[in-house]
């Protein structure tokens, strides 16, 4: 018996000595099969076991587990030894090239800034309750000048140069000269409330306009905003609240408002608006220098508005009591004054460079 | 409107500064949008006393003068001209001086004599035409006095920009009421000195209305022995201060008394009024008038014509006739003061394409209280300027007078409306400062007569705007609507079109915004047999057609690109297409959104990493997939199909449910492609809005997950050239216990006999009710490699 367990006992301490001197995971591996193997040195020793008297069994039995069990332990802390030290290598190693691109295999697209500004403007309004509205660009004149109160033969209507439709290319009755290309997104003032039949309305409603003055600073299209709030009690105090809370919105927390009386023939009374200018804080110079952007007056004008001319209402089908504000945006302008853009025309040439940079 | 600054003083006392003027006038919505400093190109010279004159030693037609000019010793001057005397006050331009023609005074020796400057005549200092000799100032002026403020020139001129509906600001005197008010002091008109003499108007003239609609009123005077010439430079510099050129004494004062006042007055050559007759008539069919400017025009039944016994001579509140214009031997003048309806006047003026002074103010509305001040003006202006004598009385022909108008104010209706109560007083005092009278006033309100100017005032709403604008917008308050809570849902439109945009971007494409109008021949190109709306006054004939489909702007936006060398080009539209209507309701065309896209050049940005191909059909088709998977609209098919824009073999239909047109895919037609100066490689593709909204699922339906797994098989059959993908697969999926289907190869060439290919196929077999097992899985890929086999369009032979 006593040979027995000596022998159990130096093939622990072999185990011992070979396992820590194992380079690598094919050495453990032999190691595993030379002491834990079928064939192996514990089976061989145990196979011994069986000239052993019954009473001297179950002691080597004991002794020959924990050499076992140590074995196995032994081999397991090879094996982590082993994987550290091949992550601690690989860790150690030589950097990767960290200033290779990324692999993009697609390049990515840009919104156009006008779509961008006109979507802003839309939300925020859509965060005060507005509701989008919409109406044909190829528009009825009643629409478009008779229903705002700007009759046939009124010189308001040199206020916005008109493109006139072709009526031959029409193909149904209307005569020449009744159906244009809106010159503003106010018609839909007009169509807004002939839906909705009753206040109170809310509508906002980004879109194409056209006016035939092509040069540096008009092109014979381009975007406005409309706004329009009807209910019974609005007042002019209400519009200034609202283009106030938008102009903090979209230009910036500190921005302020400036009214100044005006003439549009579908409000009355009627205002432009000034912002104060977001390039120079509303002070007139920046860096020392005068600012371009506000020609040093501190205040850039952005919109018209007003509350709706009596006519106007009455002409949506709207109850007699009740009253409204309207107010419109060029979409181009704000675009311009967002980020800083110093030319109309770039909008509409669909230059990649240009868009690129939105 | 040019306002001079010196000529405004004259009406009311204590103008403010110019700049703090022009804050104010457009504080209360008389936009001033800039001012010009008059005189600042005589800078430099100043006036200066001759104090000694000797002849030139070496030239005879020069002399050596010395001047004082207020400071430091004075100056030896070589001078040519003979008009003075020692001690006169003369122009002096010293060294450096540059005068408005634009010479630059330099020091110089004059035959030998040392020259310190320059005395100027009346036409170097550009004034006028005089060059007889030195401009003669004053001798009671100070040596040194800045020249442009001796002479006045000092002017600044306000440039009002005046809204239509403000007639009665278009002159000196209305913007002087105006800043009368606001100041809170009176203004004051002119008060003319009319010395009548010789016989009645009404023996010299006769005026007959026969339009009483279009001209309620016709007042004339008759100013008699006048002699024309030109007017005197005090009048001339006014009027071009103001932007009019100086033409004559009478026709001179005619437009001060416009500009002064707002009235356009007109004066005829009496002698040539045939029959000393004025008939304020409409224009006969086929008659003709030559107008001023020279053009001989055909005249509309609608025009109205001022005319004498015989022919028109002026066409009413536009322009006077050449017949009857005052000349150099006009020695009679028929002075005109009317008043034309605005609509008649604006229609005569657009017809003919005539914008002058008096047409702008007729067809704004005159004030119809100015006919006989401004008649009575301008005769005295002109009796004054060019002698004769005004004949007594007034030759005036009216219809009814229209009554004042007057205009109710409830004192709570300005609360109402601006969100700020304005007192009763308060409102009283603003109205009746701007020339508003009280007519009935009590504790509700007050009505108003409205002044005879002010013919844009009708509304209660209108007087508020009086008040507002006097008060200022500063002064409201800043509160916000108080309605009803609303959270307006996010249309689905707006949802589609933002899942399309961000598809759309992740493939690529940078939005391209083009104008809605474009060439006949692009639109042409591109849908031979659309039918575009067309427009009556394009900008030009690039410009003339609503575009039917927006692929020819982003063509030329592509080929703007590449002249620009940026030959790696992605770009979409999505906007509004147009044709011949109707369209809904009452709208007078059709009109629906479209999005599409184009694209060439690489597929990938250069990279290291990356392989280098150009774009094909399946980069387009890859942005089209892009977009319906943003839209979860399932079930689409592709069917060859082409558009006249796109090549007949690399094309296809976007087909949603029942075969329903979402749009089309293909590469640009080489001939296309040619036209628009484009290369070959061009892809495109356009779809529907509304189609593919009306096919989006924006909320997306759970179908559950499998809960037991999938077994994966790989098949590889070879079919014919001409078989598409799209047979093959459907034939497999066609097996129940098959998932999907995936192409994951194809593949042409040795040793795939010519004419065929082989597709490589990878199957997901699973049931939802359990997990299958080999047996049954071997048998369904049997089935499907059998139906492969036998189906006749496919008849696909199994490889390996």
């Amino acid at each position: 018996m006593a040979d027995l367990l000596a022998q159990l006992e130096s093939l622990a301490e072999a185990a011992r000595r070979d396992v820590a001197a194992a380079s690598d995971e094919r050495a453990l591996e032999e190691l595993r099969v030379r002491f834990l193997g079928k064939k192996g040195e514990l089976s061989a020793a145990l196979r011994g076991m069986g000239q052993l008297a019954p009473e001297e069994r179950p002691r080597v039995g004991e002794v020959a587990n924990r050499v076992r069990d140590e074995v196995e332990a032994l081999l397991a802390g090879g094996r982590r030894r082993l994987a550290d030290a091949k992550l601690e290598s690989e860790l150690s190693g030589p950097p990767l090239d960290a200033t290779l691109p990324g692999r993009r295999l697609v390049s990515r697209g840009h919104r156009h800034p006008i779509t961008q500004a006109a979507d802003e403007i839309a939300a925020i309004f859509a965060r005060l309750g507005y509701e989008v509205a919409s109406g044909p660009e190829i528009e009825l004149d009643d629409y478009n000048f008779e229903a705002l109160n700007i009759p046939k033969d009124h010189p308001a209507r040199d206020m916005q140069d008109t493109f006139y439709v072709d009526i031959a290319t029409l193909g149904g009755a209307a005569a020449p000269g009744t159906v244009v290309l809106r010159t503003h997104t106010s018609p839909v003032q007009i169509r807004s409330m002939l839906r909705a039949g009753k206040p109170p309305i809310r509508i906002i409603c980004p879109g194409r306009v056209y006016r035939s003055d092509y040069d540096q600073t008009h092109s014979p299209m381009f975007h406005q905003v409309e706004g329009l709030c009807v209910d019974r009690g609005i007042t002019f105090a209400d519009l200034k609240g609202t283009l106030a809370a938008f102009a903090r919105a979209f230009f910036g927390p500190g921005t302020k408002t400036r009214f100044r009386p005006s003439y549009f023939p579908f409000v009355e009374p009627g205002a432009e608006v000034d912002v104060s200018c977001s390039l120079c804080g509303g002070t007139g110079r920046k860096d020392g220098k005068r600012c371009g952007t506000c020609k040093e007056t501190g205040w850039l004008e952005v919109l018209g508005a007003g509350m709706v001319h009596p006519k106007v209402l009455h002409n949506g089908g709207m109850p007699a009591e009740v009253t409204g504000f309207a107010f419109g945006f060029g979409v181009e302008r704000m675009a311009m004054l967002r980020y800083g853009v110093d030319d109309l025309r770039l909008f509409f040439e669909n230059d990649l460079r240009f868009l690129e940079q939105f | 409107m040019r306002i001079s600054y010196q000529w405004l003083a004259e009406y009311v006392d204590g103008l403010p500064p110019p700049e703090e003027l022009a804050r104010r006038l457009t504080a209360v919505g008389l936009e001033v949008e800039g001012l010009e400093r008059r005189g600042a190109e005589l800078a430099g010279v100043v006036a200066a006393r001759i104090v000694a004159s000797e002849k030139h030693p070496n030239a005879e037609k020069l002399s050596i003068t010395r001047v004082e000019r207020g400071e430091g010793e004075p100056l030896q001057i070589v001078c040519g001209a003979k008009n003075y005397q020692v001690g006169d006050v003369v122009p002096l331009a010293p060294v450096g001086t540059v005068l408005p023609g634009g010479t630059k005074i330099e020091q110089a020796k004059l035959r030998g004599v040392e020259s310190f400057g320059m005395l100027c005549s009346a036409r170097e200092l550009g004034l006028d035409a005089d060059a007889s000799g030195l401009l003669l100032l004053p001798r009671d002026l100070a040596p040194g006095t800045p020249i442009a403020k001796a002479l006045q020139l000092d002017d600044v001129v306000l440039e009002v920009n005046v809204t239509p509906n403000r007639p009665d600001a278009l002159s000196h005197l209305g913007i002087a009421r105006e800043v009368a008010a606001l100041l809170g002091r009176e203004v004051k008109p002119p008060a003319p000195r009319l010395a009548e003499g010789g016989g009645a108007a009404s023996d010299a003239v006769r005026v007959r209305i026969e339009a009483p609609e279009k001209c309620p009123r016709y007042a004339a005077r008759v100013i008699e022995g006048v002699k024309i010439g030109p007017a005197p430079g005090w009048l001339a510099r006014r009027l071009e201060a103001c932007g009019v050129r100086s033409i004559s004494n009478v026709v001179d004062a005619t437009n001060f008394a416009l500009l002064e006042l707002g009235h356009p007055l007109h004066a005829f050559d009496l002698d040539r009024v045939a029959g000393r007759e004025i008939v304020v008539r409409t224009a006969r069919p086929g008659e003709k008038l030559t107008t001023l400017d020279g053009k001989e025009r055909a005249l509309d039944p609608d025009d109205l014509l001022i005319a004498d016994r015989d022919r028109g001579s002026a066409l009413a509140g536009v322009m006077g006739g050449g017949e009857s214009e005052i000349g150099p031997g006009t020695t009679r003048v028929l002075l005109e003061s009317a008043w034309f309806a605005p609509q008649g006047i604006r229609r005569t003026s657009r017809r003919h394409g005539l914008k002058t002074e008096a047409s702008h103010r007729f067809e704004r509305g005159a004030d119809p209280g100015m006919v006989l001040p401004a008649l009575d003006r301008c005769a005295a202006l002109i009796a004054e300027l060019a002698g004769g004598t005004v004949r007594s009385g007034v030759v005036d022909a009216r219809s009814a007078d229209a009554a004042p108008v007057e205009v109710g104010l409830r004192w709570v209706r300005p609360g109402e409306l601006l969100g700020m109560p304005v007192a009763r007083q308060d409102a009283r005092h603003i109205l009746t400062s701007l020339g508003f009278k009280v007519r009935v006033e009590d504790d509700q309100g007050a009505i108003f007569a409205v002044p005879s100017w002010r013919q844009d005032v009708t509304l209660e709403e209108d007087l508020v705007e009086e008040l507002v604008r006097s008060l200022g917008y500063d002064a409201i308050p800043e509160t916000l609507p108080r309605l009803a809570l609303a959270t307006p849902a996010l249309p689905d439109e707006a949802k589609g079109v933002e899942r399309i945009r961000l598809a759309l971007e992740a493939d690529g494409f940078s939005e391209a915004v083009s104008f809605s109008f474009i060439a006949p021949a692009d639109q042409q190109a591109f849908d031979p047999s659309g039918q575009p709306v067309g427009l009556a006054n394009p900008i030009s004939a690039e410009l003339a057609v609503m575009r039917t489909g927006l692929l020819p702007s982003l063509l030329r936006a592509l080929e703007r690109n590449l002249r620009q060398r940026v030959e790696d080009v992605r770009i979409y539209e999505l906007a509004r297409a147009y044709r011949r209507g109707p369209g809904p309701g009452d709208e007078p065309a059709d009109e629906w959104w479209e999005v599409a896209g184009v694209l060439m050049g690489r597929r990938s940005p250069v990279g290291w990493s990356v392989p280098a191909a150009p774009v094909d059909l399946y980069d387009a088709k890859t942005a089209v997939e892009g977009i319906l998977s943003a839209l979860a609209i399932d079930d689409v098919t592709y069917a060859a199909r082409a558009e006249p824009w796109s090549h007949p073999r690399a094309s296809a239909a976007v087909l949603g449910e029942r075969e329903a047109v979402l749009g089309t895919v293909g590469e640009l037609h080489p001939r296309i492609a040619a036209a628009f100066g484009l290369p070959r490689g061009v892809f495109a593709f356009r779809l529907d809005l509304t189609a593919l909204l009306a096919h989006a699922e924006l909320v997306p339906r759970y179908r559950g997950v499998p809960r037991f797994p999938a077994v994966l098989r790989d098949l590889a059959v070879v079919v014919a050239d001409g078989v598409e993908a799209a047979e093959v697969v459907e034939a497999v999926e066609a097996e129940p216990l098959v998932e999907g289907a995936t192409l994951f190869d194809l593949y042409t060439g040795a040793p795939i006999p010519p004419g065929k290919k082989n597709l490589a196929l990878a199957l997901r077999y699973r049931a939802a009710d359990r997990t299958l097992t080999d047996a049954e899985v071997d048998e369904a890929h049997a089935r499907i490699v059998a139906r492969l086999r036998e189906d006749p369009a496919i008849r696909a032979e199994l490889r390996g």
